[in-house]
C-alpha cells in the first residue's frame, strides 16, 4: 500500500492576531518519509497538528490524495499520530492501548485481537501485551505508541518529536526501526523534529521551516551541500558552515583586510560559506592562528582566527592537535565554496 | 552537627498525644454518658465521668423507641444523592473547563467558584421558595412572555404550575449539592494529566464524551472516591436545610431526628444518656466509612496521577 500524497495550499494559521503560519504551499509525496525541521517556535508542530486535524486551519486547503480534509475530524482523515510523550492511556494494558482506536471504530473483538497482535509483533512488543504502560521502559512505551498508530493501517503517519525523550543509544535504534517500518508499511510519514541528525537520517525530503515559512524543501544531501540561505547553512551540520564576510574583486574573493581567500570569480560584497570539513591544512595557504581545539576521536575541530579576526571552524580528519596560539595555514577545497548575498542571506 | 532526634521525636509524640486526647475527649464523654441510665444521670447532676451499665439498654431504646433507624436510612439516601450529584456535576463541569478552550472560561470558572462563597444557610428562604414550587421559574417565564395570558384565554382559567419537592429525598439533597468545591480538586488533577492524552484520544477517533468516559473517568477514580466520601459525610452532617425542607419525621435525616430527641417535653430535663447513645448511633456509619476508606481519601486528595 502506498500512502496518500498531502497537498497544502496557502495554509494559514493565526492565534488571535498572531500569524504563526503566513500562507504555506507544499506537497508531501505519497509514501515518502518527510521530515519537518526547524527551530522551536517555527510553527512545525502547528503545521503537523493541522495536518492531523487537531487544530483548524485559519484558511487554505489540505488534501490527502484528492480528498479535501481540512474540515474533517482526525478520525475521518485516515491518519494516525505518535506523540512526543507517548500519551499512552495509563490505566489500560498495552493490548487495550493499541486496540483502543479499533474499539472506538467498532471493530469486532476477534479481528481486533488479530490486528493488535500483528501491530505489536511488527514493533517487537510480543509478550508485553498484558502490561501497563507504567511497567514499560521508555523505548517500549515508544513502541506501544507506534503500534497504536499503525494498527489502523493509516495512509498518513504523523510523528511529533517522538524520539526526543529517549536516550542517545535508544534513539539511534529507534531511527533505524522507524525507517524499516516506513519501508514496510508504505504510509506517507511526516516527522516533526528540531534534531537535524534525525532529519538527515530519516528523511526522503526535509522541509526546513523558519517563522512559519518554508526556507528550503529538498533531499537531506541537497540541504547539506547546497543550502538555499545562510539560515539553512548554519542550521544544518555540526559544527555549522563557516560564513565569512568578504569582498569579491572580480578575479577572487578577499577578506576586508585584503587577505585572498579563494580565486573564485565574483564581484561585490559577499558572504562566503565553507563547511568545516572542506578546509584543508596546507603549508602555504591562508594564514591563521589557533584559538581553540577539541578532539572528538574520529576527528578534531579547530577554531582558528583569520587575519582580520573572523573565526573559522576546521574539521581535520586525523586527530591533529593544535595548541592555542599556534599558527597554521589553510586552503578552501575547490567546489565546496558557497556564496550568499549578505543582505538577503540567499544563495547566489 | 548531630541532632538529638530522640528529643524531637518525644516532643512530637507528646504533641500528638495531646491532640488526640483533645479530639477524643468529647467522644469519650459521649460514651460514658451513654452508659448511664436517666436516673443515674439526673442524680449525678449533669455530665460527668461516671461509668454506668445502661449502654445497651439505651441503644435498644434508640432502635426500638425512636425513629432514628428509619431516619438513618433517609440520611444514607440523602448523603448518597448529595455526594453523587456533587461529584457528577463537578466532574463534567471541570472536564468542560479544562479541555475546552474558550476566552469566557475564566468567567465560567469564577461563577462556578462563586457558589462556594454562598453557603446554603444564607439562602435558606429563597431556596425554600424554589423547592416548595420548582415550577416557579416556569410560571414566571410564562408570565413575562405572555404565554400565561394566552393560556388563560384558551382554557378560561388561570393556571399556575405547582410541583413541591419538600419532604422528598431529592428536595433535601439537591440544594445541598449545589456547590462546586470539588471543581478545584478535579481541575488540579486534570491539569496534571499529560497534555497529549486528549489529543491521542482524538486521533484514535474518540469523541470528547467518549474520552471523558473511557479515559478521564478511570484515571480520576481516586480523587472521585475521595471527594465522594467527603461529600457523603458532608451531606450526613447537614442540619439546617434538612430541618427546613423536611417537615415530617419520616422524611428527616438522622441528624435532624437526633436534635428533635432533645426537646420532647419542655419541663423535663432532657434524657442526655439517650441523646448521647443516639449521637453515637448516628455517627457510626460515617466513622466506619472513614476508617475503611482512609487510605483512598488521602491518596485521592494528593492531586496527582498515580
Amino acid at each position: 500500500m502506498t500512502g496518500n500524497a498531502i497537498a497544502m495550499e496557502d495554509v494559514r494559521k493565526a492565534y488571535g492576531g498572531n500569524l504563526v503560519i503566513p500562507g504555506l504551499t507544499a506537497e508531501i509525496g505519497g509514501g515518502q518519509f518527510t521530515v519537518i525541521l526547524g527551530p522551536s517556535g517555527c510553527g512545525k508542530s502547528t503545521l503537523l497538528n493541522m495536518i492531523a486535524g487537531l487544530e483548524r486551519v485559519t484558511s487554505g486547503t489540505i488534501r490527502f490524495g484528492r480528498r479535501e480534509v481540512q474540515d474533517l475530524a482526525p478520525k475521518d482523515r485516515g491518519c494516525a499520530m505518535v506523540f512526543q510523550n507517548y500519551a499512552l492511556y495509563p490505566h489500560m494494558s498495552v493490548r487495550n492501548n493499541i486496540g483502543y482506536a479499533l474499539k472506538v471504530a467498532g471493530v469486532p473483538k476477534e479481528e481486533r485481537r488479530k490486528r493488535v497482535d500483528t501491530a505489536a509483533e511488527s514493533v517487537g512488543l510480543r509478550g508485553l501485551l498484558d502490561r501497563r504502560p507504567s511497567e514499560l521502559s521508555g523505548g517500549q512505551r515508544q513502541r506501544v505508541a507506534v503500534a497504536r498508530a499503525i494498527v489502523r493501517e493509516p495512509s498518513v503517519l504523523l510523528f511529533d518529536e517522538p524520539l526526543s525523550n529517549l536516550d542517545a543509544k535508544l534513539r539511534h535504534g529507534m531511527r533505524m526501526e522507524l525507517t524499516r517500518l516506513h519501508d514496510r508499511i508504505g504510509a506517507t510519514s511526516v516527522f516533526v523534529t528540531h534534531d537535524q541528525v534525525e532529519a538527515m537520517t530519516l528523511a526522503d525530503k526535509v522541509m526546513l521551516l523558519n517563522n512559519g515559512e518554508i526556507v528550503q524543501y529538498a533531499a537531506p544531501s541537497e540541504l547539506y551541500e547546497n543550502p538555499a540561505t545562510t539560515f539553512v547553512a548554519t542550521f544544518i551540520g555540526a559544527p555549522a558552515m563557516n560564513l565569512l564576510a568578504a569582498d569579491g574583486e572580480g578575479a577572487g574573493i578577499r577578506l576586508p583586510d585584503g587577505t585572498l581567500l579563494t580565486k573564485t570569480p565574483f564581484r561585490g560584497p559577499v558572504t562566503l560559506g565553507i563547511r568545516p570539513e572542506n578546509i584543508e591544512i596546507v603549508p602555504d595557504g591562508i594564514p591563521c592562528r589557533t584559538v581553540y581545539s577539541e578532539s572528538l576521536g574520529s576527528h578534531s575541530v579547530i577554531v582558528a582566527a583569520l587575519p582580520d579576526g573572523q573565526e573559522l571552524r576546521i574539521a581535520t580528519p586525523l586527530g591533529r592537535r593544535m595548541t592555542p596560539g599556534e599558527a597554521l595555514s589553510v586552503r578552501f577545497m575547490k567546489g565546496a565554496i558557497r556564496l550568499f548575498d549578505p543582505e538577503s542571506g540567499k544563495r547566489h | 552537627m548531630v541532632e538529638d532526634t530522640r528529643g524531637i521525636d518525644r516532643t512530637a509524640f507528646a504533641i500528638l498525644i495531646i491532640g488526640v486526647a483533645f479530639i477524643l475527649a468529647p467522644i469519650v464523654i459521649a460514651f460514658l454518658t451513654a452508659s448511664l441510665s436517666y436516673e443515674e444521670f439526673v442524680s449525678a447532676g449533669g455530665i460527668g465521668l461516671n461509668v454506668g451499665s445502661s449502654f445497651l439498654d439505651n441503644m435498644r431504646r434508640i432502635v426500638t423507641e425512636t425513629q432514628l433507624p428509619g431516619q438513618l436510612w433517609n440520611s444514607i439516601v440523602i448523603s448518597l444523592l448529595v455526594a453523587g450529584i456533587k461529584c457528577a456535576f463537578a466532574f463534567t463541569a471541570t472536564f468542560a473547563l479544562v479541555f475546552y478552550e474558550s476566552r469566557w472560561n475564566w468567567i465560567i470558572f469564577s461563577l462556578t467558584i462563586a457558589t462556594v462563597m454562598l453557603p446554603l444557610e444564607l439562602l435558606v428562604i429563597t431556596t425554600y421558595q424554589i423547592v416548595a414550587n420548582v415550577a416557579m421559574p416556569l410560571n414566571w417565564l410564562m408570565q413575562i412572555t405572555g404565554l400565561a395570558w394566552l393560556a388563560e384565554e384558551v382554557v378560561g382559567a388561570r393556571h399556575e404550575f405547582r410541583l413541591s419537592l419538600l419532604d422528598t429525598y431529592i428536595g433535601v439533597a439537591l440544594p445541598i449539592a449545589t456547590s462546586s468545591t470539588s471543581v478545584f480538586i478535579y481541575r488540579q488533577f486534570f491539569l496534571s494529566l499529560p497534555k497529549d492524552l486528549p489529543r491521542a484520544a482524538a486521533m484514535d477517533g474518540a469523541s470528547p464524551f467518549r474520552f471523558m468516559i473511557d479515559i478521564l473517568l478511570p484515571l480520576s477514580w481516586t480523587p472521585l472516591v475521595a471527594t465522594f466520601m467527603f461529600w457523603f459525610i458532608g451531606g450526613w452532617t447537614q442540619y439546617l436545610w434538612p430541618l427546613v425542607a423536611a417537615a415530617t419525621p419520616d422524611a428527616q435525616p438522622a441528624v435532624v431526628g437526633l436534635a428533635k430527641l432533645a426537646n420532647t417535653e419542655p419541663d423535663r430535663i432532657p434524657d442526655v444518656p439517650l441523646l448521647m447513645a443516639g449521637a453515637l448511633f448516628v455517627s457510626f456509619i460515617p466513622v466506619v466509612l472513614i476508617g475503611v476508606m482512609q487510605r483512598q481519601i488521602v491518596r485521592g486528595l494528593n492531586l496527582s496521577e498515580k
